[in-house]
């Protein structure tokens, strides 16, 4: 008798959990297999897969005809991948400074950062713009990368700080013991040790930038610097009554970063529960 | 990084008068925000409605994250692993998808959301929501919440798993039900995680702006009822149709925001950390 | 208090099996220790006992009743865990009253019985304490205090004294040697410390590999190791093992020859034939100083340890075998010394080339 409450138990908790997992995918599903379908299908029958008669691709031709959309993924990986680089090894360095010599002004360097995480960088844009307008770099992929260093660097140096302080400290010193410079001691020990927390950074760099929509709307809104996510947005506005087209542009969207989240998606959870149980 | 912000706040001390001349005007922006209707009927009503967008997540999607985080933390569950990668999809998602796709779905026009409630049997229930003017917010809310979960879910999460198996052991063998372990053991140590997530849900929904913008555009509407901070903010310094962009309001409105963020992450802070001490486990 | 038995029990986890057919006893009040190296499945057993684990086949019983299936909260027994498992965000008093308010005991009785229990381990005056702000040593005492306080059948303990420091674990040993007089308790306890088994309990089961070696009191098992593994396991010095040869076998009379060429003889019922291996054993406590006539062993001395009231000679046979001797009081023996050998007949323990004790 127990044990059939127990099995119970269990199947309610599945039950939950399933649920939920229907309530969180079906939207992403729906969406993904209606571009594939004619527009009478995707009326007529919109929860049914594109069959035979129902398969059309018109809608991915349209985007990738009427639009830019090979310049703004290119943009969105140029922007993605200069800032990812930069805050990693902007980031990693500062983190090993911060974690690993003392010096003045430690603690409050520790307290910006807290700040700097805590508080968007979206507030500063009205000053934001100004300075890029004085720089002269209004509509360049520059701008961006700049900024979303700016924005992602606080959070990055403090995952990795973290982390490094957990490097025992044997290591280091046998290294300098073996009189290793310090340069050497950073690339070649510890950042090879610090490479989930490297992952996790990364991860949780890349994926607010790829999706950002504030920035490129205000300092780099021109056709040619577009990035995907504003590309997707302007072309949707564009074309709102082509459910076609808007349901390729999505999907479009979405493959990219469903791709990269699932090749990805053990170190940005292992990140995540890291940090969080701090 | 500091220096943008704080070129704001100096911004917003002056005043223009739409040729280009800026004027030190002291605090006058901030009075005139707060007091003339002008500019203060759009500012309370954008604050009321993030209040409101706040409490939306704070108590729909908190819990239900509190909730899948207890249920994905409990021994022995096949598929765990699997389940937590998938819930997490939409939260990696642009919000900009996102939006576009939940319009379509609520869209009328489609009809999808009819035939679905025809299911449970309520297809009477169905209104254009996201159309109306004392629905909207609520939606673009739930819309939110709908995304982010994943987010408290996942931070409650590893607290839980954190908690030392030989606790709830014990508290199996002095006779707790799931249930009561639950609510007695686990609840009470994860307090710390539960405010950090209240926070943190609290400054990302003062900075949100991406959703309304997306499914609303800069007008917020219908009639404002979805305007929240960020959009009055951006429409306030870029202009927007028939209205001049206003730098210095705007950056009123900006330094209101990040205000209005300080006083809640200085409250969590100074009072909450203090309170809730993280047991040693 | 009650009776547990355990018939035929097996374990596995998965493909791995980590109990392998256990049967035994545990009377009422009675103070049971379950003892062996780690991985040998001593704690598996006691959470088996518990409940927290379920059976891949065979019976438990306690009091009579089958309670594979019950749970836990149902089976009348209470745990101290090796890491306390102390709620860190309840007070002593709440800690200890836990079970009992989900039970929804009368307040008052629950009262009664926390107090009761804080006095009996001293820990009254920590009643609104939290767990981090106890010693080691006091959070042990509330660990017990919270499984007193339920009234339990049985007491379960899983390796409670191993977090504590050496002095204050021979003081929480005769405490909670005491308590089981006081409460005439059913304790069982699991260790992997023999000399915790040999003082605390009134019955030791060695388990090895997931097996039952032997069960008996621990002089018994002193004395009349049934094989070869727990031979070697009690006992501190462990038991000097040599290897021997069966010499002669007249009906049930063996000869057994040792390194040196000396014999002794034994009687065994089922002895085999000559030139058989058989393992000669004798404590360390056993071996006693002799002449060349009379010794069965001669040994090289290797390195002389003198403790004060006892000395340690590590020596070696001529055949390379390594021994222990120990001598009473301060021995003058030095490295390179040749020293003679012998012991009681009664002192010699014979095993058979499968472990199993001859005598």
């Amino acid at each position: 008798m127990h044990k059939a409450k127990k099995t119970v138990s269990t199947l309610g908790i599945h039950i939950v959990l399933l649920t939920y997992t229907l309530i969180a995918l079906w939207p992403i599903f729906l969406t993904i297999i209606n571009s594939f379908k004619s527009r009478k299908a995707i009326f007529r029958s919109p929860m049914s897969l594109p069959g035979i008669d129902t398969f059309s691709l018109k809608g991915f031709i349209k985007v990738l005809v009427r639009s830019d959309f090979e310049i703004y993924f290119m943009n969105s990986i140029i922007v993605t991948v200069a800032t990812l680089t930069l805050v990693l090894l902007l980031g990693a360095m500062a983190a090993w400074a911060l974690s690993e010599y003392e010096f003045k002004g430690n603690k409050w360097l520790g307290l910006y950062l807290a700040i700097g995480i805590m508080i968007p960088i979206r507030l500063g844009s009205v000053s934001l713009l100004q300075l890029i307008v004085d720089m002269n770099l209004t509509n360049t992929l520059t701008a961006l990368v700049l900024v979303y260093v700016a924005q992602s660097i606080p959070l990055a140096i403090f995952i990795l700080s973290e982390f490094m302080q957990q490097i025992p400290k044997d290591l280091k010193e046998a290294a300098r013991c073996d009189g290793v410079s310090e340069y050497t001691i950073f690339f070649k020990v510890i950042l090879p040790l610090t490479r989930p927390a490297i992952a996790t950074v990364g991860v949780f760099t890349l994926v607010p930038v790829w999706n950002d929509l504030w920035f490129p709307l205000i300092l780099a809104p021109s056709e040619q610097t577009q990035t995907i996510t504003l590309g997707v947005q302007q072309f949707i506005g564009q074309y709102v009554t082509d459910w076609n087209a808007v349901l390729a542009s999505l999907t479009l969207a979405i493959v990219p970063i469903l791709i990269i989240y699932i090749l990805l998606s053990r170190h940005l959870i292992r990140g995540i529960t890291a940090g969080a149980v701090k | 990084m500091i220096y943008p912000l704080l070129d704001s706040i100096r911004l917003s001390l002056y005043s223009t008068d739409g040729s280009g001349t800026f004027s030190f005007a002291g605090l006058a922006n901030y009075i005139a925000l707060v007091t003339d209707p002008q500019w203060s009927e759009p500012f309370w009503n954008a604050l009321l409605n993030n209040f409101k967008f706040f409490c939306v997540h704070m108590f729909v999607q908190n819990p239900i994250g509190i909730m899948l985080a207890a249920l994905l933390s409990l021994p022995k569950l096949t598929g765990r692993t699997t389940y937590r990668t998938l819930i997490f999809i939409p939260t990696m998602l642009s919000v900009v998808i996102i939006g576009f796709i939940w319009q379509l779905i609520l869209s009328p026009l489609w009809g999808v959301s009819e035939t679905l409630l025809s299911f449970v049997g309520l297809t009477d229930w169905f209104q254009p929501w996201l159309g109306q003017e004392g629905t909207t917010l609520v939606t673009l809310s739930l819309i939110s919440v709908w995304q982010f979960v994943g987010i408290p879910m996942m931070l409650i999460y590893a607290a839980m798993l954190n908690i030392p198996h030989d606790l709830v052991e014990g508290a199996i063998i002095d006779g707790a039900t799931h249930w009561e372990i639950f609510w007695h053991i686990k609840l009470p140590l994860i307090l710390p995680t539960i405010a950090m997530v209240s926070i943190l849900t609290f400054v990302a929904n003062f900075n949100a702006f991406d959703l309304i913008y997306a499914v609303k555009g800069a007008l917020a509407g219908p009639n404002f009822s979805s305007d929240i901070m960020g959009t009055l903010f951006y429409r306030t310094f870029f202009g927007f149709q028939l209205q001049l962009g206003n730098p210095t309001m705007g950056a009123t409105i900006a330094t209101m925001m990040f205000m209005v963020i300080l006083l809640g992450v200085l409250l969590y802070l100074f009072i909450l950390q203090r309170k809730l001490r993280r047991y040693a486990l | 208090m009650s009776d547990i038995q355990l018939k035929n029990i097996d374990k596995a986890f998965g493909k791995v099996e980590v109990l392998h057919d256990v049967n035994m006893n545990v009377k009422d009040g009675e103070f049971v220790v379950f003892v062996g190296p780690s991985g040998c499945g001593k704690s598996t057993l006691l959470r088996v006992i518990a409940g927290l684990e379920k059976v891949t086949a065979g019976e438990i019983h306690i009091d009579e009743e089958l309670v594979n299936d019950v749970q836990p909260r149902e089976r009348g027994i209470a745990m101290v865990f090796q890491s306390y498992a102390l709620y860190p965000h309840m007070t002593v008093y709440k800690n200890m009253s836990f079970g009992l308010k989900l039970k929804k005991h009368d307040k008052q009785e629950i009262d009664h019985r926390v107090r009761h229990a804080a006095e009996t381990l001293q820990l009254t005056e920590y009643l609104n304490r939290r767990p981090a702000e106890l010693s080691g040593g006091q959070r042990q005492r509330v660990a017990i205090g919270r499984a007193i306080v339920r009234n339990p059948k049985v007491f379960l303990f899983d390796e409670p004294l191993s977090n504590l420091d050496a002095a204050l674990r021979v003081q929480t040993r005769i405490e909670i040697a005491k308590l089981h007089k006081k409460l005439d308790a059913t304790i069982i306890y699991v260790t992997h410390d023999q000399v915790e088994a040999m003082t605390l309990a009134d019955k030791i089961v060695v388990l090895h590999d997931g097996r039952v070696e032997q069960v008996g009191a621990p002089l018994e098992l002193y004395n009349s190791p049934a094989n070869l593994f727990v031979a070697g396991f009690i006992g501190s010095p462990k038991m000097n093992f040599l290897k021997g040869t069966v010499a002669s076998v007249k009906g049930t009379t063996v000869e057994i020859s040792l390194p040196d060429g000396k014999t002794i003889t034994i009687e065994h019922d089922a002895p085999g034939s000559e030139n058989d291996q058989a393992t000669v054993g004798i404590r360390p406590e056993h071996l006693l100083l002799a002449g060349p006539k009379e010794g069965l062993l001669k040994a090289e001395v290797d390195v002389v340890e003198r403790l004060g009231d006892v000395s340690y000679l590590y020596c070696k046979l001529s055949d390379g075998t390594a021994i222990i001797a120990s001598t009473p009081g301060t021995s003058e023996a030095t490295t390179g010394d040749t020293i003679h050998l012998t012991a009681r007949i009664d002192k010699i323990h014979v095993f058979g080339s499968d472990g199993t004790a001859w005598k």
